[in-house]
């Protein structure tokens, strides 16, 4: 057996790593469709700023990472959906509302610097295995109900009036699926970080789309390029000492440039 | 060629829409019956676009009343009797990851419900959408891929998919060739009297279709009606449309 497996807290590491990569992979694809990228790292730091009212209030930081997050998704979709605005724009002023929220709420509380910076870059390494079964049974409840309404969700990416003139039901969905995302991005910082979790949801998907395939198939690729970045860039922190956050998130930057370069037109 | 049923399709009564007091459409009374080929036209900016998303309730009207199949539209469920293809469907983004299959799938995933899987009849529609519009050979292509004429066929399959009782068409014949429009036409035609579906048409081109149509709808803020689309000329406001004219009477040399 490779070395890099004899630790227990490496192999906790990898199978929370693979499971968020499937997660967010997942989720990512309709996201991306829906041009929704910055979506992810907008509820990311929303998600942060509940971590930071935990620390600071005493509250378990990871349950009101997922509160905030849930409600601060309520509120994008919300505005997307009742006001004259674009989508892009609502979500960069949450986005760096939300930062300014968390970083205030951690001034204040003093003495909390270390551990919000523990949630902005994750700590993959420190998982405990009660993480681990927290994120494997709310994660594959958030799963199944992507898996469950991918046809339909597709189908919105694609069109969303057209879906809504075919009797879909746009506005739940569409609740749903950010819902869901937020679940996943609140569970996943700890893990990832809030930093790591938009490039895993984002750039599969933009790497796949490089090569010019049917739904299914993008989804696939897009699963098997954040697996596989999980993997390389694990094993490469590992044994070159150097943060597995950040190196995943070069991996998953390398696959996206040479999908680029293999499928120039 | 229209059997007419009691109940109309579309049943619109004083229909009125206004933006910030400004009335883009008023007084709008028509009703649509099973089995009719209606072609709407009117100036750009007339509303004819309003219309069609006011009717498939994508608009919210000021004031009147609009019945889908005899029920008030916010009690209106069964949007699998109605195929839209909207204007901009022939301008799909390039990239989006689809295969025609992929794209006619969508036309069964509202049909099937939300807790059950795609099965073998929801197969066999799909199967039959793509014969019917000629895109069978297309199945695994990206339509990002496809000219402009194959892409309006893989959205009306789509629309097919769901085997609606009335296409709703906007406008779409943007970006596509002029032999290609005519093979459209043709299929817009069978679809009507071979497959009795009954057909909504917002075009600019009336002349091409003047023999397949049963009535016209010329919209500009308000509706004219006429019953005869080959007495378009003598139907009051519709010589007001520039270019209308020219193509009619172009048409009526080759009257039969």
């Amino acid at each position: 057996m490779l070395e890099i497996f004899e630790y227990e807290f490496m192999q906790r590491a990898f199978i929370a790593g693979l499971f968020i990569a499937t997660l967010a992979s997942i989720s990512g694809t309709f996201i991306v469709l829906k041009r929704y990228s910055l979506m992810s790292e907008t509820l990311a730091h929303s998600a942060l700023v509940g971590v930071a009212v935990g620390l600071v209030a005493g509250y378990n930081p990871l349950w009101m990472a997922v509160l905030v997050a849930l409600l601060s998704s309520w509120l994008i979709e919300y505005l997307r959906s009742s006001f004259a605005l674009y989508s892009d724009a609502i979500l960069s002023i949450i986005l760096s509302g939300s930062l300014a929220i968390a970083v205030i709420i951690v001034s204040l509380g003093g003495e909390f610097n270390n551990s919000l910076f523990s949630y902005l870059f994750g700590s993959i390494l420190s998982v405990s295995e009660e993480d681990v079964m927290t994120i494997l049974i709310i994660g594959s409840i958030a799963l199944s109900f992507l898996l469950l309404f991918s046809k339909e969700l597709y189908f919105i990416a694609y069109d969303e009036e057209v879906a809504q003139t075919s009797g879909i039901k746009v506005k739940f969905l569409n609740f749903l699926l950010v819902s869901v995302v937020a679940i996943i991005i609140a569970l996943s910082i700890r893990i990832v970080g809030s930093l790591l979790i938009g490039a895993l949801m984002v750039i599969p998907t933009v790497a796949a789309l490089q090569y010019s395939v049917g739904f299914k198939n993008t989804m696939l690729l897009a699963l098997f390029f954040a697996l596989f970045s999980v993997v390389f860039g694990m094993t490469l922190s590992f044994y070159l000492s150097i943060p597995s956050g950040a190196t995943i998130v070069l991996s998953i930057i390398s696959i996206f440039i040479l999908s680029l370069i293999i499928n120039r037109r | 060629m229209s059997v007419k049923f009691k109940v109309p399709i579309f049943d619109v009564k004083n229909l009125r829409f206004s933006v910030r007091g400004t009335d883009i459409l008023s007084n709008i009374s028509l009703e649509i019956f099973h089995g009719e080929y209606i072609a709407i036209i009117g100036p750009n900016g007339g509303g004819k676009t309003t219309l069609i998303r006011l009717l498939l309730g994508l608009e919210k009207q000021s004031s009147g009343d609009i019945r889908l199949f005899g029920k008030k539209l916010k009690n209106f469920k069964e949007w699998y009797k109605i195929g839209f293809v909207p204007q901009r469907a022939s301008l799909v983004d390039i990239n989006f990851p689809a295969t025609v299959e992929d794209i006619v799938n969508m036309g069964r995933v509202a049909k099937r419900g939300l807790f059950s899987r795609f099965s073998k009849k929801d197969e066999q529609m799909v199967h039959d959408a793509m014969v019917k519009m000629d895109i069978l050979n297309l199945k695994y292509k990206m339509v990002g891929t496809l000219s402009g004429g194959q892409r309006q066929r893989v959205m009306i399959a789509r629309a097919l998919a769901s085997s609606p009782e009335i296409l709703i068409l906007d406008e779409p014949n943007t970006g596509v060739d002029t032999v290609s429009q005519q093979r459209f036409y043709k299929l817009l035609a069978k679809l009507n009297k071979e497959d009795n579906i009954t057909i909504i048409f917002i075009t600019h081109d009336i002349g091409v279709i003047a023999d397949d149509i049963g009535r016209l709808f010329t919209i500009n803020q308000k509706a004219t009606i006429c019953n005869d689309p080959k007495e378009a000329l003598s139907c009051e406001d519709m010589s007001a449309l520039y270019g209308i004219e020219a193509h009619l009477i172009h048409n009526h040399k080759h009257e039969h």
